[in-house]
């Protein structure tokens, strides 16, 4: 169960983005790195020439494509400068497992209660204090507990904790919150405030 | 096998739409706007997982299934980041005072700080 948790560094660690965000010619092969994502990814869904291919119209998808590619790569620089920052993949897997399931669970859960005739709610606020910090590790945080059971973030209450809407006050909430906190803490290997 | 797979689409998209089914249900049934995006949220997640799913076996390996993928995955991430964007706009500045039942949640750590919020 701990394994990934051994200090030592593992072939489980994968190095990502590693441009310092003060160094220039890094900066500029983040954003070519990242414009070819966004690029192959719009190719993924817009598979452009499958339908009659005739090369001006391929040739003017492309430049969308081109010009789409290069304005996500800007905004995504802009929102999410490129940082050292290892990723746990052994971790990320486990939460990926973990999201999929809590997120049956939810939907399953928020199903029963909207056709459940007496309409079964107990809805109220919760007060997490999140020990990730604002910043990505946070905003990621959020992203994921809003799709698991009974629980929607809506905003940064008194010191510092996250505010929490449930479903049903009787679950408990925070216990979960706590369980995947420590999941996501864990794919961040645990240090750094901002990736 | 055809027969087996074109089975497993019918079930799998028929329970995604029951899951868009709840959704809709709970949008109309539950009391407010946070209980609300709750079902819609929620919901329609595993609906559309569901559909994605069902649909699998009917896209061209593997570009169809990764760009099926990759709409799930997207709608999530909006729905995610939407669904937040929502609540913090509508919930109200006494969120602490209006919606917690009589006793604060017993037998979970953060009950002292649910209340001490103003």
């Amino acid at each position: 169960m701990h394994a990934n948790q051994h200090p030592t560094r593992s072939p489980g660690r994968l190095k990502f983005t590693d441009a310092e965000p003060t160094a220039a010619a890094p900066s500029v092969l983040a954003a070519l790195a990242r414009g070819a994502g966004f690029f192959g990814f719009w190719l993924l869904l817009a598979r452009p020439g499958t339908d009659a291919p005739s090369t001006p119209d391929l040739a003017a998808d492309l430049v969308v494509g081109l010009l789409a590619a290069a304005a996500a790569a800007w905004v995504s620089l802009r929102l999410l400068p490129p940082a050292r920052k290892r990723l746990h993949v052994g971790a990320l897997a486990r939460l990926a497992v973990h999201f999929v399931w809590q997120s049956m669970v939810a939907g399953v859960d928020v199903a029963r209660r909207a056709f459940d005739p007496r309409l079964p709610l107990n809805p109220g606020y919760l007060a997490y204090p999140v020990r990730l910090a604002p910043g990505t590790g946070r905003a990621a945080f959020g992203a994921v507990t809003s799709l698991l059971p009974g629980t929607l973030p809506v905003g940064t209450g008194a010191d510092d904790a996250l505010v929490y809407h449930c479903l049903d006050l009787d679950q408990p909430v925070a216990a979960g919150l706590a369980r995947d906190e420590a999941l996501l803490a864990r794919v961040r290997g645990g240090g750094g405030s901002c990736r | 096998m055809r027969l087996a797979l074109d089975l497993f689409t019918i079930v799998a998209v028929t329970l995604g739409a029951i899951f868009f089914l709840a959704g809709t249900v709970g949008l109309l049934r539950f009391p407010d706007t946070l209980t609300r995006l709750h079902a819609l949220t929620k919901a329609d997640n595993l609906g559309l997982g569901l559909v994605v799913l069902g649909l699998l076996p009917q896209a061209t390996a593997p570009l169809g299934w990764i760009g099926l993928i990759a709409v799930w995955l997207l709608a999530l991430l909006s729905g995610a980041t939407v669904g937040q964007l929502l609540a913090e706009a509508v919930r109200p500045p006494e969120w602490d005072q209006t919606r917690t039942p009589d006793a604060p949640p017993v037998g979970h750590p953060n009950a002292p700080e649910a209340s001490s919020h103003d």
